[in-house]
This record gives structure tokens, sequence and C-alpha cells, in this order.
């Protein structure tokens, strides 16, 4: 196809393979007149832009040159490195030989000299030029008279002879260097003579001739590939023939082209393709042939006119440029295509040249040559019949779903001799560049199949590269361990152990746990020493008989001595009015104005549950230090201020004290508050210790967003990283849910389907498929999941294969319409082939395509979809949860609402008692199932491990009066008296286990238990039970694990009505919060005789203990003095109405009744010392919430019996 | 690391010139000097041959595989000037359509995102790009985009169908107007990408960088950034890769990525569009990728299906 025109008559070189952009260059051709009759001559240079589509040639530079040119030729010599330059080399008709710097003639520089070199050798006109392939500076002439110089373009002056001139003298026609060896250059005379040199012994060394003397040689030209091949063309019209010749067998050609019918004028051999091999002859034909089958294989439509000269482009292979006698200079392609585009303003632009040519100066426009153009006007030319070799694709690799490469690459040579088959492979590989990614990608879901969490997290806390890593690893691990509470503690800094010490230190004395945590005896001597003390603090404050708990455990000092009691009106004396009028908040305010805040606090205890908080309030609105916020917080239960407000710095304390206390209900989401604050910051490390925040909570969306934020998670490793945690956390959550977790979080769905995309990447299709998420309606998930699922093959097989396509319906186009073939017939496989309806509709990953769809009537719907894979049980909603109770257990629901009884009290409560709240009794709101008997957890929940329902008896537990300081947490003692006081965070908490491993008896430890906050996962040992889950541990499936002397508590069924008859623990004080004020419930407790009804009877062998004791009581009454005593006792006799409930029961173990019974004999005895010894091994050795409801007052009566010696 | 998972023979009598994988991966598609096509059932490490499609008279040069939601439907383009498009109907492959609109070899066939339908857009030597849009009914509408590359087009490659800025793509509900727009490269040394505006193909860019034919082009696969990526080969032997962040896609920037000593004849893209691999003259594949300093690394050198990859590390230079 005809690409570019321009009229000249001219010899033409192409510029340089390396030379960029393509430029032709064009020297007036010697011995030819154009329709000017012009007869200067110059050397023109064009650039051939082929992105203009036009036929134009844009001239880059021109230089007139004193003679005309019978060769010419473009050396790479002296090119830039950029491609552009080398040497124009001229030789011209009377023998001079012209080295020309192309640059400087497109520059049209002044200052430079565009001709470089200049020799006369040459006698005459100068006809054969090439230069060296191998060394560019060596360029080859030929002219009359034999002569053949070898010119080194370094040293242009003195040029070589490859030899002695041949004899008989001839004209040299042709020049051509070998192509694959550098000192062998060949040469031709019109005779059809052609001589072989050897540059290195510089003679000839082989001389071809065919006999018939008809040769009259044009053109020779070497083999670009077969060093010993060359072509002789004959211009001689009988003999229109190209010879090829092979110097093996130089006897005669090896092959005779056959086709011209005139003489051949030019030949060109492709440099890219062996097998193109062009000529033009004066039958106006250019021909393509190809000489190794001697076969033309295309023909260029061409003008009717010679071509003087053609040469194939060497840098566009497809290229080829003719110079015919009729004045033109033509760019040819033998890639075929269409002319039409091009010939529009052909003509017009033929014509403007002229004008500009205007040669005679007349001023008249010369008519415009007959062009032959209209033959080619909507002429689609066609390409080369092969292909040449330059579009054969021989190599290539394309990537794959899966991270799979196709790659195929074919041998170099054709496989012409070869007569073996050449075997046609295609190979699909597995490509895999993360391979850390992989790596941990395998550990990650082989620790998700095997459900070796912990051992995972250990391997990645001791692996960590990173501090924060390795705290992240250690709070995910946490989650998989028990007492995951106490741990997280440690691991924020706080350990039970250190605290221990430094509070020896403090105190200066010893201060230690043993195994079991606190040593009962020890405690209870504490706990005496501290009543004592505080008794003795509040002796100024003469209280007539407040009853705090501490009282329970200890002495009445200074019982017997006198005092004043003061009424000046200074503040003492006001202040004793006041209480002596019961004025108890006039007190209370002296008190406090006067700075007197132990006493404020001591009275408004027995003030009342109002005043106390009132007088809290006040007191910690005064303190302004630094641990009035904290003590604040933990009197107030108001966690909410610390993490709204504590300082960043100090949230790790925020956090430890959410641990220690925080409501289930509400630890999740303080947790989150206090993540929220660390990660507003934005900085790095906030945002780690946020995410430890979200890991306690467990708030994956969280810990992920905030991970995201901060952390890289678009490249494997990143997204690695994360999805290790986020699996880990959402696992310890299952575990602790026993139930899938399904996060509803856009943010982790796309992290998800980023790391699945990844894995599917890296060839992991299988394990891809497990990350993707579920139940989701985003069309790239289903996309990936329906892509994943058919890549695996048949491996998949078994599962639901989705498809998510809407499939259009492509029907089948038929040659023609008569054959339009039945509808049905033209339906896809993936077309229905019943009505699209059956598929239950869901959302349709591709959206519909309405052109190729709906096309044909008659054919269903193509939208049909099926669902995509719903095999996995629906998730449960998300995180925190109310589900529905268990079967067979009564939703009572003790953490939500205080229900206002006391449940598990004595069996005289009734309806008609006055109606009491618990806010009645506490300062924080009480949680009436606290009191769960037989030492039961108020809250059992899921996941509890069996140990948890061991039987209490081996818990050392000591008559542990409750503690007036409200609400002090002693978080370190776990299991204290979980139902006393603020009982604050115990509620919902996953478990409370009683096992032996677990300290005890916490001296006045509100029921804080260190257990695992709702992030926390004991092992799943039951079905599908949430966080907040009723109590299912009494449940059918946990049964088997409760030991048998464990009596399950029955149901409550109405809030009011709440004893079952087996509900056997009186455990009235420890529903008192320490710091109430005693005296509402011992009122109560006085009233409640008259309620009761119905009672049992003691069992006969017992009785000598109700006896006993009821003297000894009635003794100490009789004996004591002053009314505190005396409110005791009377206190203890209704207390000890517990102790004969429980007899009547039964429900007393064997431990405590022998013990119960040796007492007895002690104080029948009057050996009290020996009877509070007693006392201190059965409370030590007895699950305390079976005694706490007796054994202090028991104490306490025969603590005053051995004072007043009765 | 690059390990040969199967070694399909394919019984070709000539080159191949293209090997294909369907969208899921389970089927190959090849086609060769012999005139024919072929497609393998390659599940589970088998070849099966499926069908072989005879119906070009030349060199066959490219297979495409189209949109599993279209059915299983292969084109073909060679340089016979055909365009041939097979589908297949109750296990048996046909033609479904041949187009015969060009003047000179078909170099290169890619089917457009299917969000856009079916459309097949087809470069030509004869220096144009046709768009074939199926319109149901065994009709298709031909555009002809003529002399997009004047001495020919060798490669086409459409862009990714994706809102620029999301991950995801909207909901089906309502149908995004997304710009088609492709990438072609031709004799003429360019890159130049097309648009289609009012149901015109117009040319949008012309990137200029090749000092040689462009023997391929690749626009890569969205990962979800506002950032378009095209990958050029040449048969000068360099790679660019061409990026643009500014949504108009008016502003690209060229970027090589190597000059290797031969020509370069393709590019492909990994599905996630992270790993190029780039095969060239002396039957040389390599893989590369971007590190996170925006540099490209040579990570494989793979011969025969087999290769090592390595790590990139930004002191690496990429020898060839």
């Amino acid at each position: 196809m005809r690409l570019k025109e321009i009229q000249r008559t001219a010899h033409q070189a192409w510029s340089p393979a390396g030379h960029h952009p393509i430029h032709l260059a064009l020297g007036t051709s010697a011995q030819q007149l154009d329709a000017s009759f012009n007869t200067t001559a110059a050397l023109e240079i064009f650039e051939v832009d082929f992105s203009d589509p036009s036929l134009e040639m844009q001239l880059k530079g021109s230089l007139p040159t004193t003679n005309r040119l019978h060769s010419i030729v473009w050396v790479n010599f002296g090119m830039g490195a950029d491609g552009t330059g080398g040497r124009l080399v001229g030789g011209s008709e009377n023998g001079t030989l012209t080295v020309y710097n192309p640059e400087v003639i497109m520059s049209a520089r002044a200052d430079a000299d565009a001709v470089v070199g200049q020799s006369d050798k040459h006698t005459g006109p100068i006809r054969a030029l090439d230069f060296n392939p191998f060394q560019s500076n060596l360029l080859a002439s030929g002219a009359n008279d034999s002569e053949i110089y070898i010119w080194d373009l370094n040293n242009f002056s003195s040029p070589m002879t490859p030899g002695a001139k041949t004899q008989p003298a001839e004209d040299i026609s042709v020049v051509s260097w070998n192509r694959q060896v550098q000192h062998i250059l060949a040469s031709a005379s019109p005779s059809g003579k052609a001589v072989v040199w050897d540059l290195r012994k510089n003679e000839p060394i082989i001389k071809i001739s065919d006999h018939s003397n008809r040769m009259h040689c044009s053109g020779m030209l070497w083999h670009p590939e077969v060093a010993t091949q060359l072509v002789l063309a004959s211009e001689d019209d009988r003999l229109p023939v190209i010879q090829m010749w092979d110097l093996r067998f130089a006897t005669s050609p090896l092959k005779v082209l056959e086709n011209h019918t005139r003489g051949i004028l030019s030949i060109s051999w492709s440099q890219a393709d062996p097998e193109l091999l062009l000529s033009s002859a004066k039958d106006n034909r250019i021909l393509c042939w190809n000489p190794n089958t001697a076969e033309v294989i295309y023909e260029l439509p061409t003008a009717n006119q010679w071509c003087f000269d053609v040469q194939w482009c060497p840098r566009n292979p497809a290229l080829l440029s003719a110079a015919s006698f009729d004045g033109r200079i033509t760019v040819y392609s033998v890639m075929g295509g269409s002319l039409k585009a091009q010939q529009q303003s052909t003509a017009d632009k033929i014509s403007s040249s002229f004008d500009t040519m205007d040669p005679f100066g007349t001023g008249q426009v010369l008519p415009p040559l007959q062009v032959p153009q209209s033959t080619l006007q909507d002429t689609i030319v066609p390409p080369l019949k092969k292909p040449p070799k330059w579009v054969r694709r021989p190599v290539g690799a394309s990537f794959a779903f899966g991270g799979k490469l196709i790659t195929f690459e074919n041998p170099k040579q054709a496989p012409v001799q070869s007569p073996q088959p050449v075997p046609r492979q295609v190979f699909m590989s597995q490509v895999t560049t993360e391979t850390e990614f992989l790596q941990r990608s395998r550990e990650l879901q082989a620790a998700l199949q095997s459900g070796s969490f912990n051992n995972y997290c250990q391997a990645k806390i001791q692996n960590a590269k990173s501090d924060a890593e390795q705290d992240i690893w250690k709070f995910l691990l946490v989650n998989f361990e028990d007492e995951a509470r106490i741990k997280f503690l440690r691991l924020l800094g706080f350990s039970k152990d250190d605290l221990d010490k430094k509070i020896s230190k403090c105190l200066g004395k010893s201060f230690q746990h043993n195994g079991h945590g606190v040593d009962a005896k020890d405690l209870a001597e504490k706990m005496q020493r501290l009543s004592t003390e505080r008794t003795e603090e509040a002796t100024d404050a003469r209280t007539s008989g407040s009853v705090s708990p501490a009282d329970f455990f200890s002495h009445t000092p200074q019982e017997t001595s006198n005092f004043q009691i003061p009424v000046s009106c200074d503040t003492d004396g006001l202040i004793s009015q006041a209480l002596l009028v019961g004025n108890f908040e006039g007190a209370v305010d002296l008190c406090l104005n006067d700075g007197r805040y132990a006493e404020a606090i001591l009275l408004s205890i027995s003030g009342g549950e109002e005043l106390l908080k009132k007088t809290q309030q006040k007191y910690l609105s005064k303190q302004k230090n630094s641990i009035s916020m904290l003590i604040s917080s933990v009197v107030t239960q108001n966690w909410r201020d610390i993490v709204q407000s504590c300082e960043l710095d100090n949230w790790k304390e925020a956090l430890a004290a959410l641990l220690t206390y925080a409501h289930p209900e509400e630890f999740a989401r303080l947790c989150d508050t206090l993540g929220g604050r660390l990660e507003h910051e934005k900085t790095e490390k906030r945002c780690l210790q946020a995410c430890l925040c979200y890991i306690c909570s467990g708030n994956i969306e969280k810990l992920v967003e905030c991970w995201a934020s901060q952390r890289e998670s678009s490249t494997p490793l990143g997204l690695e990283d994360l999805v290790e945690k986020v699996m880990m956390l959402r696992k310890s959550i299952e575990r602790l849910r026993n139930s899938e977790v399904a996060v509803q979080s856009p943010i982790l769905a796309e992290k998800l389907t980023c790391y699945a995309g990844i894995l599917a990447a890296e060839g992991s299709l299988g394990t891809a498929m497990t990350y993707l998420p579920e139940n989701t309606d985003q069309p790239g998930i289903m996309m990936l999941r329906d892509r994943l699922f058919h890549a695996q093959g048949e491996a998949s097989v078994g599962q639901q294969p989705p498809n998510s396509f809407n499939r259009a319906n492509v029907s089948t186009a038929k040659p023609a319409p008569a054959a339009a073939a039945p509808k049905a017939q033209i339906m896809s496989q993936y077309q229905p082939s019943a009505p699209a309806q059956q598929q239950p509709p869901l959302p349709s990953v591709f959206t519909p395509q309405p052109a190729p769809t709906n096309a044909r009537p008659g054919l269903p719907p193509a939208s049909q979809v099926l669902p995509p894979s719903a095999a996995r049980p629906a998730m449960r909603p998300s995180y925190p949860q109310h589900p529905a109770p268990a079967p067979g257990f009564l939703p009572h629901q003790p953490f939500h609402q205080p229900q206002p009884m006391l449940i598990g009290g004595p069996s005289a409560f009734s309806p008609p008692g006055p109606p009491m709240s618990a806010a009645n009794l506490s300062g924080p709101p009480l949680q009436p199932s606290s009191s769960t008997p037989g030492g039961m957890p108020p809250m059992p929940s899921p996941g509890v491990p069996p140990t948890s329902f061991m039987p209490t008896t081996s818990i050392p537990s000591g008559p542990m009066p409750p503690s007036s300081q409200p609400g002090a947490p002693v978080p370190m003692y776990p299991g204290g008296l979980h139902s006393q006081g603020p009982a604050p965070p115990m509620a919902s908490g996953p478990y409370v286990p009683m096992g032996s491993g677990y300290p005890q008896g916490g001296p006045g430890a509100p029921a804080v238990k260190p257990f695992p906050a709702p992030a926390v996962a004991p092992p799943p040992t039951g079905p599908q039970e949430g966080w907040n889950d009723p109590p299912a541990v009494r449940g059918g499936p946990r049964k088997k694990k409760v030991p048998d002397n464990y009596t399950p508590p029955a149901p409550i069924t109405a809030p009011v009505m709440g004893f079952p008859v087996e509900a056997p623990q009186p455990h009235d004080h420890a529903q008192v919060p320490p710091g109430a004020p005693q005296e509402p419930s011992v009122q109560l407790l006085q009233q409640l005789p008259a309620e009761r009804v119905e009672q049992k009877e003691i069992p006969a062998e017992h009785m000598v203990l109700k006896s006993t004791f009821d003297s000894l009581v009635q003794r100490c009454q009789l004996a004591a003095r002053d009314p505190q005593t005396k409110r005791k006792l009377d206190d203890a006799a209704k207390r000890l109405g517990f102790l004969y409930d429980k007899l009547r029961e039964q429900s007393l173990s064997h431990n405590i009744l022998n013990g119960l019974h040796e007492i007895s004999r002690c104080v029948a005895s009057q050996n009290y010392q020996r009877g509070l010894e007693v006392h201190t091994q059965v409370v030590s050795s007895s699950n305390f919430s079976e005694i706490s409801a007796f054994m202090p007052i028991l104490k306490v009566v025969m603590t005053i019996a051995n004072k007043l010696g009765v | 690391m690059v390990s040969v998972i199967n070694t399909v023979d394919t019984s070709h009598e000539d080159m191949i010139h293209d090997a294909q994988m369907d969208y899921y991966g389970t089927r190959l598609a090849t086609c060769s000097s012999d005139r024919t096509v072929k497609i393998f059932d390659v599940r589970n490490g088998g070849q099966i041959l499926v069908a072989d499609l005879r119906g070009h008279e030349g060199p066959v040069w490219q297979v495409a595989w189209a949109h599993p939601m279209f059915g299983n439907i292969l084109a073909s383009c060679s340089y016979d000037r055909k365009v041939i498009i097979w589908k297949e109907d109750n296990g048996s492959w046909d033609k479904m359509y041949e187009y015969t609109g060009h003047e000179s070899s078909v170099n290169s066939v890619c089917w457009g995102p299917y969000e856009f339908g079916l459309i097949l857009a087809c470069g030509s030597s004869d220096g144009a790009i046709s768009l074939l849009t199926f319109t149901g009914d065994q009709q298709w509408d031909v555009k002809k985009i003529s002399n997009a590359h004047t001495i020919g087009c060798n490669a086409v490659s459409w862009a990714p169908a994706v809102v620029p800025g999301s991950l995801i793509d909207q909901p089906s509900g309502q149908k995004p107007n997304y710009v088609k727009r492709f990438v072609s490269g031709g004799c003429d040394n360019l890159v130049k990408l097309w648009k289609e505006e009012d149901g015109q193909w117009k040319e949008d860019q012309k990137l200029e960088a090749h000092s040689d034919w462009v023997r391929d082009v690749g626009w890569a696969p969205s990962i979800g950034l506002p950032t378009s990526t095209i990958a050029s080969c040449s048969q000068d032997g360099r790679v660019f890769i061409w990026t643009c962040d500014d949504p108009a896609g008016n502003t690209w920037t060229p970027e090589l990525l190597h000059k290797f000593n031969d020509v370069v004849w393709h590019v492909s893209w990994s599905i996630t569009g992270n790993i190029l691999a780039v095969s060239g003259g002396d039957n040389k594949v390599t893989l590369w990728k971007e590190s996170m300093d925006g540099r490209w690394a040579c990570i494989s050198d793979v011969s025969k299906g087999q290769g090592a990859v390595s790590t990139i590390t930004d002191t690496q230079q990429t020898e060839q």
C-alpha cells in the first residue's frame, strides 16, 4: 500500500535502523531529468511521519550539490546515542565521493559545513556503494575501470583496495558486504561477473559467473542470514532473472527466480525477514519473492513506470521505497490496507507542489501529470500472502485468574530442516510473589482449622517485631485464656503480685496471698484490726448503734469506758446535738463543713442511702487530688467520666479500671469510647493503644477501622497483619459465644475481600473462598465468589455453585436468516432450560445487559440468578446481643433492672413486706440475682468452664466483715464476697468460677471478678449462647458437669415471690453493700420473722445448736450495757435465724455442721477463745457464701460473750 | 516462584501466537499460524481438547474470551483479515459471527468490560480499529475508526469499567454511566486513547514515547485507585508504564520500565493489576512489579514456564 509519495527524480537512502524518526535522503539522480528539466542537484532529507495520514513527507533539510548522484548510502557512522545523525555518502557521476553530515543539512546551520569529506579518487561515476554492517566506518565503493575502494571514514583521505583490480577492467555496478562475515566483500559488474574479496587476504577468493553471458548484473545482495549465499539480478531483458548462488556450489546458481518479463533494475533483501526479496524491473512491476522457495509472494500495486531503485526501510520492515523514472519516490507498505483515506487531497498536493516549482518562471502552472492515481482510488491493497516474520508473534505470556501465567515460546529458527515436529507447548504456571504472605496465611489457616489459637498467638508473641505488635498479640492471646480480665490487667502492668509487694512495702508488713488468694485467717485478722480502728475512729461520732458490716467481725472495744457527750455550741456540740435528735443530715453537713470527712462519711453510712450518696458527692467534689477522680468513679460507678475525661496517657489505668469494675453491659461500650478517644489522636502509638481497647471490648469493626487508619493495610503483608488479628479476635468471640460471628462491617468486608483477592492472585483459591464475606450483595464480592468457585474446577464439587451472573442471552448468529435455528437450540448453557423465575431472584452481580439480553422474544429473561452460596447458617446479629433464653430457662434479666426484692434471702420474705428496692440497700444498683445460691455466680454465662461449678466447700473463706469503704475494689482479690458491695461488673460476666483455683474472700471486695470482659472467650461448651444469654449453664447441657452436691437453683419465676424452697442460702448481709446503712435492713429483718410461714423443724440432732446459741445471745443481752452491743445482739438473734433456716433445710455441709457443733460445745463450756478458733477454721475451709449469712454474727456473739464474760 | 502446573501440548502444526485462559482459568484457547484455534479444558491439571476451530484462512494472531455472563464466547483474529466470533452451544463450538470489514491483517481483538455489553475492539494492519457491538438477534453493530494508526494497529486494550474512586461497583439498580475507553498501539509508534462520546469514537489522547512500532498495549485492571495505568511495549525494546492521576484522564506520564535489547511483543497485567508480564524477543518472559516507592523492578525471569521470584529491594537494579 502506498503511504508517502513525493515528486523527485532521485536516488534514495533510508536512515539507518537505529535512526529515529525515520528519514529518507534523496539525492538528485544523474542521467535523469524530471519534467522541469531542472539541472540543479540537491541532497534533501525528508521525515517519514506516519502519524500524518497524508502522502506528504516533510522536508527537513536540503543541500545544493554540485554533482548529481549515481548512488547514496546512509551510514551508522558518527551516529549519536540518541539515534540521530550518521553520515550520508554520495557517489557522483564524475567520480567524486562526498561525505555529508545529515544533521547539519537538517539543522541548516551556517557555521558548519555539511560536507565532512570528499574524495576524487575514483575516475568515473560511482555506481556502487555499501557500508560494512559490522564496522560502520568502513565503506566500499565501486566505479569504472574495476575501481573498488575501501574507505575508512575515520581516515577518509587514503582509501584501500580489496586487492588487485580484476581484469579485464569493467565497470563496478555493485559492491556488497557480507552480512555475516565482516571482512568479506563482493563486487559485481554489468557483465554478470561477481567477485568475492577477502579483505584479510586482500585478494579475490572466488568469482561467480554463469556462462550464459546474458547476465547483465544490476544488483547483488548477500543473504541476510546465510553467509555463503548471495543473489544476482539481471538487467538483461533476455534473462530477467534473479540468481541465487551458494558459494559452496559456485558452479551454477542454486535457484533462479523467474517471473519478471523484462530486465531487473533493482533488488532489496529484507533484513527483518530473509523470505522477503524485492525486485523491480522494466516490466513496471515490483515483486516480492521468497528466495527460499523462488516464488513470488507479493506484487506491489505500482505505477506504470519503471522503478530503478527499491529499498526496504531498515527500521520499519514493512516499508519500502521505490524510485521510478517518472520522477516519483514512493513509500509503500507490504501490509496492505486501503488507500481511501489518503487519496482525498493527493491531486491537489501534487498540483500545488508543481506550482511552487514553476521551473521556467513563466508563471504558468504546468498541467498536472497524469498520475495513475485513479486506478488506486478505493482500492483495497492486500497484504503479503504470507505474513512476514516480524508480525508473527513468537512468544507470549498472559496472566489468568488465580495468579496463573500462560506462556508459550516458539523456536527461533524456522523448523524447515528439522524432521522432528516442533513441540507446540503452552505452559501454565502458578506465580506466587508473596512468599511470606502465603506462609503466614497458611499458618493462620492452619491455626483456624485446628483451633490451636493459643499456640498461634504464642508464636506471634515470640516473633513479634515490635513491642506494640507483641502487646496486641498478648491481648489477643488473653482472650483465649481463662481469667482474661486478670490477665488483661497484668498486661496493662497491674500485676496482683507486684501490687501486693508494693502494698506490703508501703504498709511495712507482710501482705501476701497464698495460692488460693487470700488467706482467710489472715484476712479475718486484718479486718478485725481494721474494724477496731474504725470503731475507734467512730467513737467520736457516738452513733447509737450503727451497724456497719465491719462490726460483725469486730470487738467493740472501749465498751465499758465512759465518755462525755459534748453539747456545747461548737461544732462538736452541734454535731452531738444533731445526732442526739437523729438529724444525720445536719450532723453530716456540720462534719463536712468542719472538714471532718471521715466522720461525715461514717455518719452518712448510718443516715441512709441518700445521705451517703450526697455525702460522697460533696466529699468528692471537694477533693481535687489526683486520685479523687478515680475514687469518685469507683464510688459512683461512673466509668464514663473516666474514659471520657482521663488523660490519654492514663489510658492504661482507665482500661484497668474498666476491666476491674465496668459492668459487662457497658464494658464494651466504655472500652470503645476509650479506644475512640485514643484513635482520635491519630498517632500511631495511640491507635495501637486504641486497638488494645478494641481487642478488650471485642469490637472487630473498630479494630479494623483503627488499624487500617494507621497501618498500611493495602500491601499483602499489611493486610495479613490485620487479618490475622481480626480472625483471632473473631475466633475468640466465637469461642465465647459459641457461634459464628458475622461482623457487618463494610470496612472489614472490604479488607477481607481484598485479602481473598490477594490469596486468589497467589493461587490459594480455596483459602480465598473462606475469607470472602458471606451473605453480601456486593457485586464485587459475589463476582469474586463466583469466580473462585468455578476456578477451582472439580475441587469444589459439592459446594453450592454460585451462579451470580445475570447471564445475557447471546444467540448464535446463523449464516443465513432462513437458517435461523429454533430458539431453544440457541440457548447457551447458561440460559435456563426452565423459566428463569424458578430461581430465587437475587441481586444480580452484573447489571443487566439490555441490548443483548432482550433481543429475542420468547426467550426467558436472562436474569436468572442462583443464590450465592447461602449454605452457611445465618449469622447471629452483631456483637452485643440478647438472644432468646435457652429453652427451659426463664428469662430473668437480673442485670438490666434492679428488682425490688432480695432474692435468695430467707423464705420469710413475702410480698406484703415493705417494698424495698435495691436502691434502698445499696448505693450502686444492686444486682438482685447476685445471691444465687450455692455460691453460683450471679450470671452464669455461656462457655463457663466446668471448673466453675465445682462445689465451693474447699474454698478458704473467712468471716469477712464487709468493708465499710463503699465500692473499694480489691480487684486482685477476685471472688470475694461476690454478692457484696456495689457488685458492679459481674452481673453478666461470662463466668464466675468459684473453683478452687479462684482466690476468694477479698475483704470487703466489691463483687468484682477479674473475669473476662465481653471480649473474653471461655472455651465453647454449649451451643449458641451469646454474651448476655440467660444463665443457661444451669440448663441441660451443663448439668452433667455440675457436681452432685450442687443444688441447682430453681428459676426465679416472679419478681417478688422469688424464693424457691430449695434456695438455701440466706444472704442477707451479702446483699448489703458495704457502707450502706444497716439500719433499714435490720429493721427489715426484724419484721421478717413475723412474716414467716410454715417453717420446717430443725432436725433433732441440730437442735442443740439452736438452743446453745440462743441461750448465749440471751446471756449476752442480759449482760450487755452499751446500746451498740445491745443492738448487735438484737441483730445477732435475727441473723442466727439464717443458720436455723439452713439447718431446717439441711443444706449445710457436713464439714460446717461439725464445726458448728464443735463451736456449740465450746460455747457451752464457755471456752470462747477455742470457739473462735474453731470458727475461723470453719470459715476458712468452707464456701463462704454458704456460711456468710450466719458465721460472722456467730463470731460477733462469741466475741461479745468473751468480753462480757458470760 | 513461577512453577509449571500444567504443560499443554497443543499439537499445533505451526507457531503458536496466542494462548489465553477464560475468565475462570479453566479453559485455554490457543491459536496458531496453522490457521486453527484450539480450546482445551485444563481443569485440575488436565488437557482435554474441547474444540479445534477451523475457519480462518491465515495465521490466527489472537484469541479473546468474552465474559462468561454472555455465554462461552471466543473471538479470534487473523492475518486473513477476518475476525471470527465463536460460541459454544450445547457443548459444540460454532461460528457466531464473522467480520470481514478489515482490509489487512487483524492483529488484535479485545472484549470490553462486561459492563459495556458484548463489545469487541479489533485492530488491524489497515490502520483501522473496528468496534463490534452485539445488539441482539444475531445483529452486530459495527463502528470503524479509520486510520487510527496510519500504517497499522497492533494492539487494543479496554479500560476497566470502574467508577473512579470506588473499589466496588455501584449497585446494579442504576446503571452507572460508564465512559467507554480503550487504548491502542500501532506502527506509527503511537499509543492512542479512544473515548466514546455520543456514540462516536474519538481520539482522546496521543501518547508519544516509543521510537518504533508499538507492539502491545495493556490497560491495567482497576485496583480501586483513581489512577489509570497503561503498559505499552514496542519494537524498540522499550516498555513504558503510563499513568494518569487526573480524573479527566488528560495527563499521562510515561515511565520507562525497561529497555530490552530485542523487540517486546506482549504485555499482560495480572488480574489484580500488580504484576506485569513482559514477553519479548529471545523468547524471554519477565515479570515486573512496582515497589513501594513506585519503581518498577523485575522480579522474575520465566523460561519455559519456570522461574524464581525475587523480592523487590530498593537497591535492586533491573538489568536485562
